[in-house]
């Protein structure tokens, strides 16, 4: 059940409807089996999967705590990390490690092969392991305390909104609110629906309309100028965002709705004036967690400059390789930890790391240089493959300098998209619901009367699900 | 509370209608075109119609070496010449799609008699569960009959039977398994997938004892399309032709459900009087089904035979000029019914043409490319055919040249008319010729030296003197080749065999 469908259309209302007219005590039940019949939309199967994801990490969180001396504490968290990251790695990479060997097999005239699988990837599985994960390791380290409750763990792990995209969030901040009693308010249905509007807008107008054009070029880039290219590529800039973007906000208004606060996913981060910052804006849920759980445990920056460096190689890797199983991946997250280093020791060196106003023309120079590089580096994640990007990236500096006329790319889409990014330069740094509500009566209602004639009239027609549905 | 959401109700309202109007107003038209010209078929019928033919591609398909190209519709308007026929063809479509299509005939067109097309696979469930059903059902969703702003709010947010090819897949499988036979006689298999692996297990043997692959997967693909039995109760099928009968007694139309032919003969020869067994009663069922609603069915189940089947290596009703003659008579037939008084036997004594003109508008004249006509451009009436941008050949004679007595065959005279944006291209005028006497012939003009101008009609005009070799050519191909990127615009097509 993807958030643009009627089915969602429908499918909020009734559960939010149902939620504040249950007793309290029972909401959680409702929230649980509301979202596993959300998850099993996409494949009834996968329900096993997230419910041994959740009883592994509901038991190894009660034994931990039943068995504090630090040996079988860590034998149940080598368990839980066995456990739910052998599900991951089978899913998800275990055909790319096959595939791999195999080619060295064939290589080394080795004789044998690795059968392969042929699963399909659950949705939001990297999403829901790595909240699993997160309270585990809490526990172990004694962060967090064990949940006793079996119904309010396994809601954590499948909360409806968040479950197959995010935002990952920690078990310290969501659970409480799952727990806690919401009143139905006028605030939270406002506030909540707008974000779901803007969230609509983005994906459907914007990443919709772009996700064509993009697949298009991809898929037979010979047939198009360099400028063509060129405009692929920013083009991927702003549909990915918007795609992820998307869900994320729809995501946060949903939960909005019944009085539970996701965290921001994004905070404009094409307006970042480098990579540390981009990724201080851009899957924020995602960047903290292996911050906490990756990078600190590595020892964050308090070693010496070369383990560092090294450490921030180590954790974009593992970032590019969490997106997928593929060799374009880990090139995208190498790329962006190497642009990440040679970002700071240029700053150190040259002493450039000053606060910059916002708007100011430095800020914007800055905010470009940065842009242009994530486009290029999107490159390897649109990419199916190595050679793929390499052709896009000699395509883009040896063809022609104009637009050919099978890129037709409708008026619309380019007014909306100019819509988008200057809503986008005005959210800097403020989410959609609180900068709305700011407003006067008429301004806002012109602002939603516009968004909804996007959405309805102006939404892109074919069935582009949500990219990060994928990871 | 209350109030406040109340009001905030009420200004949405206000919103959702004044977008509606500018919707309707500025918008719903450009995107019936993009995203809904099927209405275009039901809007190209004049008010004038007596009958309205509405089918799929077997209406429409025809063979290279037919020498009448028509439609069915069109052999059935032979029969009834004093009678306006139209028709309504949607390859690929069935009841589903005819239902939307007639409640979108406008109340004031004078129809009396719709003939609906009764294709006998179109129950089975690999046609139900057809990865073209999500295209079709998408092309149906703006010309639904709601108000344009919710049409449009359906197609943004998918309220359409949206699935992926995967499940579509799963869910004929699933159908497969679960719909066990229930015959009067002891049967080996339980359905039709044990049906069909039997088959692909056995195999059919060549006189020398081996496997002939091509055959076997003929034959399985025989069972999997007429290996069912129609349960009037749960099929989808009977559904929508239940509605279309609701709709005809509403609209006060006649109604003919026309039972296409099947390929029997060859079911027959490769898989069995089992399979035989099935069709007929299936067809037996259809046709008692829709008669006790008061419908009359016209059978032409076993009518046509095997050698007027245009798709030898598939399953489908395409059917070459002897076929679609065969079916139009016993539908003309069937039509006297309500026509009686305006019946004729047509006339089918010519044997051969010599002047072939296609203006792109005239839905009788039909030759190959159908497809590539558009309304974008036209030199006459309102459409051309379009070259390039991935359509590389125009519209194309196709036509039997042994038919014509060679005494009146010497030279082929072209006359065309073309618009071309730029010069940015190596189009082609062409020709090719097959025999069994002689290898395949091409031979190629250059258009661009001979026309050099860019963004007006031009006539083009060529002469080819017909070698002796192709004479008896089974057929000739006459188009424009265009693989460039750049349109070129055909219209006004004429070609003339001379002496």
């Amino acid at each position: 059940m993807l958030f643009n469908t009627i089915e969602y259309v429908l499918f909020l209302p009734i559960v939010v409807i149902i939620y504040f007219l249950l007793p309290h005590k029972f909401r959680w039940i409702l929230l649980l089996a509301a979202s596993y019949f959300f998850y099993m939309s996409w494949k009834v199967e996968y329900v096993f999967l997230i419910a041994i994801s959740t009883l592994v990490g509901y038991l190894s969180g009660v034994l931990m705590e039943k068995y504090p001396d630090k040996k079988s504490k860590l034998l149940l968290l080598i368990f839980n990390l066995f456990a739910n990251l052998g599900i991951l790695f089978f899913f998800k990479y275990f055909n790319f490690v096959a595939e791999n060997i195999n080619l060295l097999f064939d290589k080394l005239e080795f004789g044998r092969n690795i059968p392969l699988m042929n699963v399909l990837l659950p949705v939001g599985i990297s999403f829901y392991t790595f909240q699993t994960l997160s309270y585990s390791i809490d526990v172990y380290f004694g962060r967090q305390k064990a949940e006793k409750h079996l119904g309010y763990f396994a809601l954590y792990v499948s909360f409806f909104p968040q479950l197959v995209a995010g935002p990952i969030e920690r078990f310290s901040r969501l659970t409480p609110q799952l727990k806690a009693k919401h009143d139905f308010t006028y605030d939270n249905l406002s506030n909540g629906l707008r974000l779901i509007l803007y969230g609509l807008f983005i994906k459907m107008v914007i990443a919709d309309n772009l996700a064509g054009i993009v697949d298009n070029i991809y898929a037979t880039p010979g047939n198009y100028s360099s400028l063509d290219i060129l405009t692929g590529m920013v083009f991927y800039s702003f549909q990915i965002y918007s795609d992820f973007y998307g869900y994320s906000v729809i995501a946060i208004g949903s939960a909005k709705i019944m009085g539970v606060n996701l965290m921001n996913n994004f905070k404009t981060p094409y307006l970042a004036k480098n990579i540390a910052e981009f990724w201080q804006r851009w899957h924020i849920s995602l960047s903290t967690w292996f911050r906490d759980y990756l990078y600190y445990p590595l020892g964050g920056n308090r070693v010496k400059k070369s383990r560092w460096a090294i450490n921030i190689l180590i954790v974009f890797v593992v970032s590019g390789i969490w997106h997928g199983a593929n060799w374009t991946f880990l090139i995208w997250g190498a790329l962006f930890g190497i642009l990440y280093i040679l970002e700071k020791i240029i700053n150190s060196t040259f002493r450039l790391e000053k606060e910059h106003k916002p708007y100011s023309l430095w800020h914007i120079l800055l905010s470009i240089k940065t842009f242009g590089l994530v486009t290029l580096i999107w490159v390897f994640f649109r990419s199916q493959s190595f050679g793929e990007a390499i052709n896009i990236f000699s395509l883009l500096f040896s063809g022609t300098g104009q637009i050919t006329e099978a890129l037709i790319i409708p008026g619309y889409v380019w007014f909306w998209l100019i819509v988008f990014i200057i809503t986008d330069i005005l959210l800097y740094n403020k989410r959609f619901d609180s900068w709305l509500a700011n407003m006067p009566l008429i301004g806002r209602w012109i602002i939603y009367g516009i968004f909804i004639f996007s959405i309805i009239v102006h939404a892109g027609v074919e069935n582009f699900p949500f990219i990060y549905f994928q990871f | 509370m209350c109030k406040k959401i109340l009001f905030k109700i009420f200004l949405l309202s206000i919103v959702i209608v004044i977008i509606n109007f500018i919707y309707s107003k500025w918008f719903y038209e450009s995107d019936i075109q993009k995203h809904s010209d099927i209405i275009n078929l039901v809007r190209d019928i004049p008010n004038d119609a007596d009958i309205i033919y509405i089918g799929e591609s077997s209406n429409i398909t025809f063979r290279g070496d037919d020498i009448d190209k028509r439609p069915i519709s069109a052999f059935i308007g032979d029969f009834f010449p004093k009678l306006n026929t139209y028709d309504i063809t949607k390859p690929a479509s069935h009841a589903g799609i005819y239902k939307v299509l007639l409640e979108n005939i406008p109340t004031d067109n004078q129809v009396k008699t719709i003939v609906v097309t009764l294709n006998l696979r179109s129950f089975n469930a690999e046609w139900i569960y057809s990865n073209l059903e999500t295209p079709l059902q998408k092309s149906l969703v703006l010309i639904k009959q709601y108000p344009p702003l919710f049409n449009r709010f359906l197609l943004s947010f998918k309220g359409y039977d949206i699935k992926s090819e995967s499940e579509r897949e799963q869910q004929c499988r699933k159908k497969m398994k679960s719909d066990k036979f229930k015959l009067p006689f002891d049967f080996q298999f339980q359905n039709v997938i044990e049906w069909d692996n039997w088959m692909a297990n056995s195999g059919i043997k060549d006189s020398s004892g081996n496997i002939d692959y091509e055959q076997t997967k003929l034959a399985c693909a025989y069972i999997k399309t007429y290996g069912f039995q129609i349960d009037t109760t749960n099929n989808p099928r009977i559904k929508d032709f239940n509605e279309i009968i609701k709709l005809a007694q509403k609209r006060g139309w006649n109604l003919l459900f026309n039972l296409l032919a099947e390929n029997t003969e060859k079911a027959k020869e490769l898989v069995g009087d089992d399979l035989i067994f099935m069709i007929n009663e299936n067809a037996k069922i259809l046709e008692q089904y829709f008669q006790n609603r008061g419908v009359k069915v016209v059978s032409s189940l076993n009518s046509v035979e095997n050698e007027q089947f245009i798709d030898q290596d598939w399953t489908t009703e395409h059917y070459a000029e002897k076929g679609r003659k065969t079916v139009a008579k016993n539908v003309s037939e069937a039509l006297k019914t309500w026509h009686n008084e305006f019946y004729v036997e047509a006339d089918y004594s010519i044997t051969y043409h010599t002047d072939f003109f296609n203006d792109c508008d005239d839905k009788n004249v039909v030759w190959g490319q159908m497809h590539t006509i558009t309304t974008e451009l036209a030199y006459s009436g309102k459409k051309s055919s379009l070259t390039g941008a991935g359509n590389d050949f125009s519209i194309t004679l196709e036509y039997p040249l042994k038919v014509i007595p060679d005494s009146l065959k010497q030279n082929i005279a072209i006359e065309l008319m073309l618009n071309q944006a730029s010069l940015n291209h190596n189009t082609m005028l062409v020709m090719e010729a097959y025999g069994t006497d002689f290898n395949p012939y091409w031979v190629g003009f250059d258009l661009k030296s001979d026309i050099n101008e860019v963004n007006k009609w031009v006539k083009y005009n060529k002469n080819i003197i017909i070698p002796d070799t192709i004479k008896q050519a089974d057929l000739i191909k006459i188009y424009i080749y265009n693989p460039s990127q750049e349109k070129i615009f055909i219209d006004d097509f004429r070609i003339t065999v001379e002496k």
